[in-house]
C-alpha cells in the first residue's frame, strides 16, 4: 500500500502544474468576468519566449524567468490594449469570443515562426532527486511548487492590502462604480492582463521545462485543465484555483490508480460535475466574494434583428435549393453540405443558448452520440438508414437532455463549463466502452446514406437530402419560437427569477429546449456518420463544440437565420482561405476578431 | 443584409469554382504542364507537425525524380491542401480532387477518422487514395482505389516482439500504448505475438495522445513487477515516458515500437531515453545505398537537419507513386492496375517495395534492432541494457 504515498505525492506534482495556469485564469475571470480562452496561448507564448532565452541563448533560470513574464506580459497588455477594451462596452459574450480568436492567432503565429515541430526545453537545473516513497521529486519540481504557492500569496495580498488590489476588486464588484469613483479601470484592467499573461508565460514555460517538451498543440489542453482547476475551487478565487489544483491532480492520480490510465480524463471532468452539482460557485467562493450572475441571460446582446422579408427568404431557399443545377462542382456541393449539417448543430445550439440562455461548450457530444446511435443501430440492429438516423436523433434527445440536467440549476458560465465536461465525458465514455462503441478502432463500414432503399452517394443528392432536412428543422424551430413556448423560453432566458415567480417550471422547460436541440444535434452527426462511413472518439471533438458556439455567436443568439448563416461563413471561410495554407487559421481568426470587434451581436443580431 | 451576404459568398465560390474549370481547361490542353498529385494533409492545427515533415519528404523526392527526367519526360507536382486532419475537411477536399481532372492521385491524409472518411469519394470517383500513415487495419478495405505503404502492424510488432522477448529475454511484459486505432492494433497483435513466444502480459495500459503526465500509470506498472516495458508510442509521447520512468524509480529495460524512431526522441528524452531498445524500419547508420543516399540529401537540402521516419515515409511515398505513374501513365484506372505491376522500388523503410495485391499494402517488412547508446541511435550490439 506504500504505492498510495506514490500516488498522492504525483497528484500533488501535477496538480502543482495545473494551478500555474488556473491562477491566472482565476485572476482574470475575477476582475473581467471573462474565461480567457485565450489564456493557454500565453502558455504556449511563454514556453517558446522561454526556449528562445534558455535553449537558444543560454541564459540561465534566473535571467530567463524574468525574461519570460515580461515577453508574455507585453503580449497581455497587446490582447487587452487591442483585443478587448475596444469590446468592453459590448456584450459579455463578445470578449469571450475575442479570447477564442486570439488564441487562434496566438497560437498559428508561434507555430508559424517556430516551425509545429516540438521541441526541448531543458532545465537546465541539477538532476538532484530526493527519495520519497518509492518515487523521488526533483528540484525543478520544488521550484514549481513554490512559484505557484508564492504568485497565488501574492496575488492575493495585493489583492487584500494594495491601493491597486483595492482598486482591482472594486472594479470586479462594479465597473461603473468604481469609474465614478476615480478609478483608472483601463489601468486596473492593464495591470491584471498583464499579471495573468506574466503568471501564464511562466507557467508555460515551467511546464515545458518539467516534461523537457513543447509544442503548439498544448495550449487547448492547458486551457481546459486551468478552467476545470479554477471553477473546482470557485471561479475567481485565487487560492481556490491553487486547493482545486492540487484536488484535480490528485483525483486523477487515485483515478489511475484505481481503474487505469484511459480513465483518467474521465475522473476529472466528473470531479467537476459532481462540484458543480453540489456546489454551483466551486468549493470556496462564498456568495459574498462573487455575486452569482444575476440572470441565466447574461450573455444575450440587447439588440434588434435584422428583419428579413419572408419572401426574400422564401427566394433564398429556393436558389439554394437550385443550385445543384447551375453550379455541378461537387467541392462546393461538399462544403455546402458541411454548412448544412454545422447549420443543424447551430439551430440546436442557438434554441439552447440564445432563447433559453444555456450556453454549451460540449454541443459535439451531441453529435457524437448521434453518429454512435445511427452507425451501430443500422449497423448492429440493420435498421434502415432513414430510421437510424430519426433513431440517432431521439437518443441523442434523450439522453443529451438526461446528461446535462444536472447544469439546468447553475447560471451563466458555469453552464458553459459543465457542458464542456459532459462533452469530455461523453467522447471518454466511446473511448472506453469497447463492447458497444469498439473503443479506438472506432466504427468502419456505416452503410451510405438511403431513403427508402435508394442509395444517396452523389454530392448533389447529399446536397439536397442534407439541406431538405436542415430547412424542415428551422421551420420546425420558427415555428416554435413564435409560440408561446418559445416567449416561455426568452423569459427564462432574461429573467428566470421573474420566470419562475411567474409560475414557469424552469427545468421542465430547459429540458424541452433540449430536447430539441438534441434532436437536431444528433441528426446532424448521424448523417455526418454516414456521409463519412468511418467514425471514432476524435471525430467529433471540442474543437467542433467551439466552432459551434462561434456560429451561433456570429450569426446571432436566438436567430434562426443567423444560425444557418453563421455555419456557411463559418465552414465557408476557411475554404475560402485555403490557398492560404498554412496561414489560413491565422487568417480566420482576425476576420473572426473583426467580426466581433464591428458586429458583437451577430451578423443577424438576436431574437 | 442577409441576401447580400447569402449571394457574395454565393459569388464567392462560384467564382472560385469557375477559376479552378478554367485552370483545369488550360491543364489539359498542354500536356507539358506537370503530372498532378492532391495531397490531403495537416498543414495547421495539432498535427501540424506530421504535415510539415511529408512537405520535406516531398519535396526532396520531387527534386530527385525531376533530375531523373520527370515521370517519362514530364514533371510531377504536388498540389498540398490543408485538412487539418479533420473528417470534415478532408471530405470537402475528396470532392476538389475528384472533380479536378489535372489530379491523378491522392496521397494522404494523416489520421484514421480524415482519411476513411474521404475514402468513399475516392473509391466511387475512381481516384487512387494513397495512404501512407495509415495503419488502421480496415484502410484498405473500403475499396480496390485504396492502396497503402503504411507499415502494417501484423508484420512490424511481432518483429518487435521477438526482439524483446527471445533477444533480450524479456518474459514478464508492461504495455503502454496510445490509445488510437494505430496504438490499439499495434497492441493486439504485439500481445498475441509475445504470447506465442512464451511470455506473459502483466499489464497494458492505454493512454490519449494528450496526455503528458504518466507518473501514477507508471506506478501501476511498478506495481505489476513486470521484467521490461513495452512502449507502443510516437516520439514525443516517448520521450515523455521515457523521462518519468526514471522519476518513479522504474529501472527495467524498455523496448519501444519503431514510431519512436526520431532524432526528437533523443532531444526530447535527454538521459533518460539512454539504453533504450527499438525496432525500425529506417534508421541512419543503414548501409544500404538508398538510405545513406537519402540522408546525405535531405540534409543538404535542409541544411543539415537529420531526417526522421516522417520524412521517411513521404520520400518513399512520393517515389513509390512515381514508379507507379511510370507504369499507369495518367489516367486514373490505369494508375489504379499499375500498382500490383509495380516490382521493388528502391525504398528507405522497405527496401525493394512489391505491393501485396490482397492487402494492397506494400508486402514484407525491413527492421533492424537498435539501441540508443551515448545520445545516438545504434545498430544493437546484443547487450542487454540496464
Amino acid at each position: 500500500m506504500s504505492s498510495w504515498l506514490d500516488y498522492t505525492i504525483n497528484g500533488l506534482i501535477v496538480g502543482n502544474i495545473y494551478a500555474l495556469v488556473a491562477v491566472g485564469l482565476a485572476l482574470i475571470f475575477g476582475v473581467s468576468r471573462l474565461i480567457n480562452f485565450a489564456q493557454g496561448s500565453l502558455f504556449v507564448v511563454g514556453a517558446y519566449i522561454g526556449w528562445v532565452a534558455a535553449a537558444r541563448y543560454q541564459l540561465p533560470l534566473i535571467v530567463a524567468l524574468p525574461i519570460v513574464a515580461i515577453g508574455a506580459a507585453i503580449v497581455g497588455l497587446l490582447i487587452e490594449r487591442f483585443g478587448l477594451r475596444p469590446l468592453q462596452n459590448s456584450v459579455r459574450i463578445a470578449p469571450l469570443l475575442a479570447t477564442i480568436g486570439i488564441s487562434f492567432v496566438l497560437d498559428q503565429a508561434v507555430m508559424l515562426i517556430f516551425s509545429p515541430n516540438p521541441r526541448a526545453l531543458p532545465s537546465g537545473l541539477p538532476e538532484t532527486r530526493f527519495q520519497i516513497g518509492a518515487g523521488t521529486i526533483g528540484l525543478l519540481d520544488i521550484l514549481i511548487a513554490c512559484i505557484g504557492v508564492a504568485s497565488a500569496a501574492l496575488l492575493f495580498a495585493f489583492l487584500r492590502y494594495t491601493k491597486l488590489g483595492w482598486a482591482v476588486r472594486a472594479t470586479a464588484q462594479d465597473r461603473d462604480a468604481a469609474m465614478q469613483m476615480g478609478v483608472d479601470v483601463n489601468r486596473v484592467n492593464q495591470t491584471v492582463f498583464a499579471i495573468a499573461a506574466a503568471l501564464g508565460g511562466v507557467s508555460g514555460m515551467l511546464v515545458g521545462m518539467y516534461y523537457n517538451q513543447i509544442d503548439t498543440a498544448m495550449s487547448l489542453q492547458a486551457t481546459l485543465k486551468g478552467v476545470v482547476a479554477e471553477v473546482v475551487g470557485g471561479v475567481g478565487n485565487v487560492p481556490g484555483a491553487v486547493i482545486g489544483s492540487l484536488l484535480l491532480g490528485l483525483v486523477e492520480s487515485y483515478g489511475v490508480a484505481v481503474l487505469g490510465t484511459s480513465y483518467r480524463n474521465l475522473f476529472a471532468f466528473l470531479l467537476l460535475v459532481v462540484i458543480l452539482t453540489l456546489k454551483p460557485n466551486g468549493l470556496f467562493a462564498s456568495s459574498k466574494q462573487l455575486p452569482p450572475e444575476p440572470l441565466t441571460g447574461t450573455f444575450i446582446a440587447p439588440s434588434k434583428p435584422l428583419a428579413v422579408p419572408r419572401w426574400a427568404l422564401a427566394l433564398v431557399v429556393l436558389a439554394f435549393a437550385a443550385l445543384p443545377f447551375a453550379a455541378p462542382s461537387p467541392y462546393l456541393l461538399q462544403t455546402l453540405t458541411n454548412a448544412w449539417l454545422f447549420g443543424m448543430l447551430g439551430l440546436s445550439l442557438t434554441l439552447v443558448a440564445g432563447t433559453t440562455g444555456q450556453v454549451s461548450l460540449g454541443h459535439a457530444a451531441l453529435l457524437a452520440i448521434g453518429a454512435y446511435s445511427s452507425a451501430l443501430l443500422s449497423l448492429d440492429l440493420h435498421l434502415p438508414v432513414g430510421l437510424a438516423i430519426l433513431g440517432g436523433g431521439v437518443i441523442a434527445a434523450a439522453l443529451g437532455t438526461l446528461l446535462v440536467s444536472p447544469s439546468f440549476r447553475l447560471r451563466g458560465h458555469y453552464v458553459s463549463i459543465a457542458t464542456l465536461a459532459i462533452g469530455e465525458i461523453v467522447a471518454l465514455t466511446i473511448l472506453n466502452w469497447e463492447s458497444v462503441t469498439r473503443g479506438p478502432i472506432g466504427v468502419v463500414g456505416i452503410p451510405p446514406l438511403s431513403i427508402f432503399g435508394y442509395e444517396l452517394v452523389s454530392a448533389q443528392a447529399v446536397y439536397w437530402f442534407t439541406f431538405t432536412v436542415m430547412v424542415l428543422l428551422a421551420l420546425i424551430e420558427t415555428r416554435l419560437l413564435g409560440s408561446h413556448l418559445g416567449r416561455t423560453f426568452r423569459a427564462i432566458r432574461d429573467d428566470d427569477v421573474a420566470a419562475r415567480t411567474y409560475g414557469v417550471s424552469l427545468n421542465r422547460y430547459k429540458s424541452l429546449a433540449f430536447i430539441f436541440g438534441g434532436f437536431a444535434a444528433g441528426v446532424s452527426g448521424a448523417i455526418a456518420a454516414h456521409l463519412y462511413s468511418y467514425i471514432n472518439h476524435e471525430t467529433f471533438n471540442t474543437q467542433q463544440s467551439i466552432l459551434a458556439l462561434t456560429i451561433v455567436i456570429l450569426g446571432g443568439l436566438g436567430n434562426v437565420v443567423g444560425a444557418i448563416i453563421g455555419a456557411v461563413a463559418l465552414v465557408g471561410l476557411p475554404e475560402i482561405f485555403r490557398i492560404a495554407a498554412e496561414y489560413r487559421i491565422l487568417i480566420y481568426g482576425v476576420v473572426l476578431l473583426l467580426l466581433v470587434r464591428f458586429r458583437p451581436q451577430g451578423l443577424m443580431g438576436t431574437v | 443584409m442577409s441576401n447580400a451576404s447569402r449571394r457574395s459568398l454565393l459569388r464567392l465560390f462560384t467564382a472560385s469554382a469557375a477559376g479552378a474549370v478554367l485552370a483545369r481547361a488550360g491543364a489539359l490542353a498542354q500536356s507539358s504542364d506537370p503530372i498532378m498529385l492532391g495531397v490531403s494533409g495537416p498543414l495547421t492545427g495539432p498535427n501540424a507537425q506530421y504535415g510539415a515533415q511529408w512537405k520535406q519528404g516531398f519535396d526532396l523526392a520531387l527534386d530527385e525524380i525531376q533530375a531523373a527526367g520527370g515521370i517519362n519526360g514530364r514533371k510531377l507536382a504536388y498540389t498540398f491542401q490543408d485538412s487539418q486532419s479533420d473528417p470534415r475537411q478532408a471530405v470537402a477536399i475528396a470532392q476538389k480532387f475528384v472533380a479536378d481532372p489535372a489530379i491523378v492521385m491522392e496521397l494522404g491524409d494523416f489520421s484514421s477518422p480524415a482519411s476513411m472518411a474521404a475514402s468513399p469519394i475516392y473509391q466511387r470517383a475512381g481516384l487512387v487514395q494513397f495512404g501512407f500513415t495509415n495503419s488502421h487495419p480496415d484502410f484498405t478495405k473500403t475499396g480496390d482505389f485504396m492502396w497503402s505503404t503504411s507499415v502494417s502492424q501484423a508484420d512490424e510488432q511481432p518483429l518487435l516482439a521477438r526482439y524483446a522477448v527471445e533477444k533480450l529475454g524479456l518474459k514478464k511484459l508492461a504495455i503502454l500504448h496510445l490509445n488510437t486505432d494505430w496504438g490499439r492494433t499495434s497492441k493486439d497483435v504485439f500481445v498475441a505475438a509475445a504470447k506465442a513466444l512464451g511470455a506473459t502480459v502483466v499489464i497494458t495500459e492505454g493512454y490519449i495522445p494528450e496526455e503528458r503526465d504518466f507518473r501514477s500509470t507508471l506506478v501501476r506498472v511498478r506495481d505489476a513487477n513486470p521484467d521490461g516495458l513495452i512502449l507502443l508510442s510516437y516520439y514525443s509521447d516517448g520521450a515523455l515516458i521515457a523521462r518519468q520512468v526514471k522519476q518513479v524509480g522504474l529501472k527495467q529495460p524498455i523496448c519501444a515500437a519503431s514510431s519512436v524512431y526520431s532524432p526528437k526522441f533523443i532531444e526530447l528524452g535527454g538521459d533518460a531515453v539512454e539504453g533504450i531498445h527499438l525496432g525500425t524500419r529506417y534508421f541512419p547508420d543503414d548501409p544500404r545505398p538508398e538510405v545513406q543516399k537519402f540522408i546525405a540529401s535531405f540534409k543538404a537540402k535542409y541544411g543539415g537537419t537529420e531526417p526522421d521516419a516522417f520524412n521517411a515515409y513521404s520520400y518513399d511515398a512520393m517515389n513509390v507513386a512515381a514508379a507507379v505513374l511510370r507504369i499507369g501513365g495518367t489516367d486514373r484506372r490505369a494508375i489504379r492496375d499499375a500498382f500490383p505491376k509495380v516490382k521493388d522500388v528502391s525504398t528507405v523503410i522497405f527496401g525493394p517495395a512489391t505491393f501485396d495485391v490482397e492487402s494492397r499494402r506494400v508486402k514484407g517488412a525491413m527492421n533492424a534492432e537498435l539501441v540508443v547508446r551515448d545520445g545516438k541511435f545504434k545498430v544493437w550490439d546484443g547487450k542487454k541494457s540496464t
